[in-house]
């Protein structure tokens, strides 16, 4: 849920992102540099409008610390009948209503919503993010702890992606229509087309299950720790192989068809042919002028590479054992652990709005076109 | 002595889902030095193919040259190896084309797309010397303030502008042919006049030979010397300029001519049009491709395609009945 508002507001903020662009020709004369100042001005309504609507839904949504803790102790008394009942401190509950009052001030759930969230909000600017209700300990140090996992998972799939995409998309271009086009095209959208959860689930039972080549999960080995250094890289992408197939199964086909689609139309440009009636070869034309253009699309949604610190499908993390920051997102929502749910929130938030402006100073560095709310037009 | 470029009995055909379909039928025509050669004929009729087969830059794997040859100097450039077409290319034989506003490359300064040019045909010129050199260049072209303008990006000059550019890149390795493909057609007819005059100023000073594509039989009056009409793949009629405008033979010279408004004409009159539309290339008809267009069609038209017949050394014209076509010229016409 936390990643799905994410996107939301992302898509929000790219949707602004064209706005400004085809409102480069108007003419009030603003420069790129007040442009991206007021973009980082921006961020901080957009953050507090996304935060004190996930604040208000956790307190709108059944269940939450409290009823979670009255279950834990109706279980522990074996009164299993109060274990579906809400929390007003009836139904035979194990608590009496002065601890449930302890609890609620406990958990702050004593205070009206919106004071409740500016003290929250003042406690993320100090950079507290509070402690969990599941583990007790530090929210910051619960997300930590999953980075390197995020960013493990994150920069090998940025390198199999870019390194596998953006090649294959510029042979598929060049050899438009042969059978390795039809070929690898067949494959790519095959791969998409199937969800990657099932993608995991084939991959683990045939390579892992069956076959044995493959552990069947988890991030590392028991005995990691007394592994060599190249024994501990070695288990690393042992562990690695099977989820980051299912990782990049489906996310081939975007980045391979815009390269190729991409290349394609800077192929076809007239200033290729110009570049060849200058006398140049097609190689030099291809590699020189038409690629350059041609890797502009995707360096659009360069800057959001910042966002591969929080990389973590819930799905293949579960299917493979992996305690990353999908699993951890997702099973603190379950648990209505919500210090996590609005610290996860507020690291993907932040670095999904920082990574639209940085997409937009990237698209402003390679395209000399683009003037973001400058009043200087093309004369 | 041979031309400098000749252009023989050239057919080229292109494939397609189905076949392989014709769409330059054994077309001729040669140019001397310091001569403007006029190519001029509806869309879709073969100018824009011609021009690039003679630039070597059919698309490919689509279009191919089904037979004749191109000489350049007397050499053939179809004979030529890739290499060595290279260097003729944008440097012996350039080209500049229609859409000036797509022809330059989006996100790299002017200065170095000009740059390109003298280091694919002059390798080892120093980087001060291509600077000069494109100084110059630009200056030629009449472009006010080259200096600034070699560090700006494509989109920061006017489509004149642009066109200029694509000139003075065009002008980097002192060409013996300029093929200028519609260069003015997308611009205003004021810019129109301005580079027309720089091309005719141009080819006063460097003595190049060009050829000059075009829709607009104004344009070819102004420039040119010399003019092949086409027709749907086919030359219809070829001659100087001063015969082709006062005794047209051919029925589509005489359609395109009648189709220029004139001052003098009655006002208010519809304007005079060519019924119907050139044929697509699947759908040629047999005999002259101008048949089912044609005022003057008889049974024969549709046979055998009429010959180039010779009505005088440069006059030539393909039609069965150009005969009888200027025998009713020469009779006074009614007023």
């Amino acid at each position: 849920m936390v990643d799905e508002l994410c996107q939301g507001a992302l898509s929000f903020h790219s949707q602004m992102r064209h706005d400004m662009i085809h409102a480069a020709c108007s003419p009030p004369p603003i420069t790129m540099t007040s442009y991206f100042v007021r973009r980082f001005l921006l961020i901080a309504p957009t953050f507090i409008g996304v935060t004190i609507l996930v604040f208000v839904l956790t307190r709108l949504v059944p269940g939450g610390p409290i009823e979670r803790m009255l279950q834990e102790a109706a279980m522990a008394g074996g009164d299993f009948t109060s274990a579906t009942s809400g929390f007003d401190g009836h139904g035979g509950s194990t608590l009496s209503d002065e601890q449930i009052e302890e609890l609620k001030v406990y958990y702050g759930f004593d205070k009206p919503v919106l004071v409740a969230y500016v003290e929250w909000l003042g406690k993320v600017l100090v950079l507290d993010l509070g402690t969990s209700t599941r583990y007790n300990d530090p929210v910051w140090d619960t997300i930590r702890d999953r980075f390197p996992i995020s960013i493990f998972y994150g920069v090998a799939t940025l390198i199999l992606t870019y390194g596998v995409c953006i090649p294959l998309g510029i042979v598929k271009a060049i050899r438009h229509r042969t059978a390795f086009d039809n070929v690898s095209s067949a494959l790519v959208f095959f791969g998409y087309a199937i969800p990657s959860y099932i993608v995991g689930i084939a991959l683990l039972t045939a390579f892992a299950a069956n076959l044995d080549w493959f552990p069947l999960g988890g991030f590392v080995s028991d005995n990691f720790d007394s592994l060599s250094a190249p024994g501990k890289a070695i288990d690393v992408l042992w562990h690695a192989t099977l989820p980051l197939l299912a990782y990049m199964a489906g996310a081939f086909a975007v980045t391979t068809m815009l390269m190729k689609n991409s290349l394609m139309d800077n192929l076809a440009a007239d200033y290729v042919r110009t570049a060849i009636a200058k006398g140049m070869d097609f190689r030099r034309a291809v590699f020189g002028h038409a690629l350059r253009n041609s890797l502009i699309p995707i360096a659009t949604s360069f800057g959001n590479i910042i966002t591969l610190f929080l990389t973590g499908s819930f799905l293949i993390e579960k299917i493979f054992n992996i305690d990353g920051f999908g699993l951890l997102a997702f099973e603190s929502l379950v648990e209505r652990d919500y210090p996590v749910v609005m610290g996860a929130l507020v690291l993907s938030s932040l670095l999904f709005l920082i990574g639209n402006i940085l997409s937009d100073i990237c698209v402003a560095l390679v395209d000399p076109r683009v003037k973001f709310g400058s009043g200087e037009s093309a004369q | 002595m041979a031309a400098l470029l000749a252009v023989e009995e050239l057919s080229v055909g292109f494939d397609t889902e189905e076949d392989l379909v014709n769409v330059l039928d054994r077309v001729s025509f040669d140019i001397e030095a310091g001569e403007t050669l006029g190519l001029v004929g509806e869309s879709g009729c073969g100018k824009s193919v011609t021009a690039l087969a003679v630039m070597g830059l059919l698309p490919k794997p689509a279009g191919r040259i089904q037979g004749g040859d191109i000489l350049f100097r007397g050499d053939s450039l179809l004979a030529l190896p890739r290499e060595r077409m290279r260097t003729i290319r944008g440097n012996r034989i350039a080209m500049i084309f229609q859409e000036p506003m797509t022809a330059l490359n989006p996100v790299q300064r002017i200065g170095r797309q000009l740059a390109e040019t003298f280091a694919l045909h002059e390798p080892g010129l120093s980087s001060d010397a291509i600077r000069q050199r494109s100084l110059g260049l630009l200056e030629e072209v009449g472009i006010p303030a080259p200096d600034r303008r070699l560090d700006e990006y494509p989109h920061q000059l006017s489509g004149g502008m642009r066109q200029r550019v694509m000139i003075a890149m065009a002008l980097a390795g002192r060409p013996d042919v300029l093929i200028a493909d519609e260069p003015t057609t997308a611009l205003d007819v004021t810019i129109q006049a301005q580079i027309l005059e720089l091309l005719r100023d141009l080819q006063r000073d460097t003595g190049m030979a060009i050829i000059f594509i075009t829709h607009d039989l104004g344009v070819i009056a102004e420039l040119c010397s010399r003019v092949v009409v086409m027709y749907a793949g086919r030359v219809a009629e070829q001659a100087d300029i001063h015969p082709l405008f006062a005794h047209p033979l051919h029925p589509y010279t005489r359609g395109l001519l009648d189709s220029i408004p004139r001052l003098e004409g009655e006002p208010k009159t519809p304007l005079t049009t060519i019924p119907g539309t050139v044929p697509g290339i699947d759908d040629l008809p047999g005999g002259c491709r101008f048949v089912n267009r044609c005022p003057f069609a008889e049974r024969r038209c549709e046979g055998e395609p009429p010959p180039l017949d010779a009505l005088t050394a440069g006059h030539r014209v393909a039609c069965y009945r150009w005969r009888e076509i200027e025998a009713d010229d020469a009779r006074p016409h009614p007023a």
